[in-house]
């Protein structure tokens, strides 16, 4: 498995939205307008409602091409893991903000296995994922997040 | 909404405002709505069950968002999270309180930003840490 | 299926069913993408403390059903004037619910041909939990 660190995936589209902000802010419980109101968005200097901090968009669904739970692409390129174990738990999540996001913002997402740790834990042999995805505005080419998602198979 | 909050105002052991929530099912419902993490695990309690857990569970990433909520809300307009991240140690149930919490460990100043270090965590009713983490923001000078 | 024209249909002819089968994530997909978050979809306790035996499917989830089943059957050249239905008898989540339509009514107008439709769901047993009307025109081959 060690051989597949660093191969890229394909990439794929998340799309920033109003909408998708507000029911992503409403999931958290956030009432902070900077989420919620254009106007006071923009009167804050910002191009539009803001993000909600973990929130990178939401990956473009087509059906057959997106797991239907999790809603990630199952895509080409990436690396081909073989995992021995059917259950899933989250191990961790850490984002790395080069700018902010906003509605409005179409994101370029590719990503590439970060780590890989085959531990033993209460629950038996258990083999933490981690997974790099990197984030570019479509629009400007530029970087604007990192995010390093961990998954522990057991 | 709080005042901006500036590098000068900041100082080491510190703790920023928390925040609590206790969310119910249908927190939990609108955050897959919001998130896309439709599991059946953190809705479904005989779907929770058949995975060997009590009742349903809190989504890991709803307490990594909450403590983005608190990380925020003290950086203000001004203020940059640069990066936080989490480690998802203990399982959360519905309809018990959780409280994500923020603590100052460090502040620089590096390539001409005023950055602040943080230890970040999420705790359940019995002030256990199940979610902790560390945080860098970047702020702005009063002057 | 292939474009359905109007000269293909007569009174009382059945259109193709479609059935579904909503698992508690198909619920929760649906509060997600209609905005309703009303407990007795996805919360048992709650549902049961309305004095419901237990979840229900949102009517207008069984209402969307019934536009599918339009759609599904109208072809790219066909188009739904109007559809609605009536939330008479309560559906659960994981029991399949048949979506059916029979023409009831043809008729053109205005260089335009209508087709009206009696359409509903029912649950295994048979019995109509959502009864409605449609209207579509459809192409003619003429």
């Amino acid at each position: 498995m060690r051989a597949q660190f660093g191969v890229e995936s394909a990439p794929w589209t998340y799309e920033v939205t109003t909408t998708s902000v507000r029911m992503y802010a409403r999931g958290i419980g956030s009432e902070d307008p900077i989420h919620y109101d254009v106007d006071f968005a923009k009167s804050q200097g910002f191009r539009s409602v803001v993000a909600p901090l973990g929130y990178l968009g939401t990956p473009v669904y087509l059906p057959g091409q997106n797991d239907p739970t999790f809603g990630f692409p199952r895509r080409g390129g990436g690396p081909r893991l073989d995992i021995p174990f059917k259950r899933l738990l989250d191990g961790g999540t850490e984002t790395e903000y080069l700018d902010v996001i906003c509605a409005g913002d179409v994101l370029v997402e590719t990503s590439h296995l970060a780590d890989l740790k085959l531990r033993d834990g209460a629950m038996g042999k258990m083999l933490f994922i981690t997974n790099e995805s990197v984030y570019t505005n479509k629009e400007t080419g530029k970087v604007v997040a990192k995010q390093r998602l961990t998954s522990i198979h057991y | 909404m709080a005042d901006q909050v500036y590098f000068e105002d900041v100082s080491e052991g510190q703790e920023i405002l928390p925040i609590k929530i206790t969310p119910d099912k249908q927190q939990l419902v609108k955050f897959a709505a919001g998130s896309g993490d439709f599991n059946p695990l953190h809705f479904d309690e005989k779907f929770a069950q058949g995975m060997g857990l009590p009742e349903t569970i809190v989504h890991g990433r709803f307490k990594y968002a909450l403590v983005g909520r608190v990380l925020s809300e003290w950086a203000g307009s001004k203020g940059r999270v640069r990066r936080f991240g989490v480690n998802y140690r203990g399982m959360d149930q519905p309809n018990k309180q959780i409280t994500a919490r923020g603590v100052v460990t460090a502040k620089k100043q590096e390539n001409g930003q005023n950055i602040v270090e943080l230890d970040v965590w999420a705790e359940d009713a019995e002030g256990k840490k199940t979610t902790p983490g560390t945080a860098t923001v970047v702020l702005p000078s009063r002057g | 299926m292939g474009q359905v024209y109007f000269e293909d249909l007569g009174e009382g002819d059945e259109i193709p069913q479609l059935k579904k089968n909503c698992s508690t994530q198909q619920l929760v997909l649906w509060a997600a993408g209609s905005g309703d978050f009303y407990q007795i979809h996805y919360d048992k306790d709650f549902a049961q403390a309305t004095g419901l035996k237990g979840l229900i499917v949102h009517g207008a989830l069984k209402n969307a059903f019934l536009g599918q089943l339009l759609h599904d059957w109208i072809g790219e050249k066909g188009q739904i004037r109007r559809f609605g239905c009536s939330y008479r008898g309560m559906d659960e989540p994981n029991q399949d619910i048949l979506c059916r339509g029979v023409v009831k009514r043809k008729y053109s107008e205005g260089g335009k041909h209508f087709v009206e439709l009696d359409v509903w769901t029912e649950k295994p047993d048979g019995k109509k939990t959502s009864p409605g009307t449609a209207v579509v025109t459809l192409p003619s081959k003429n």
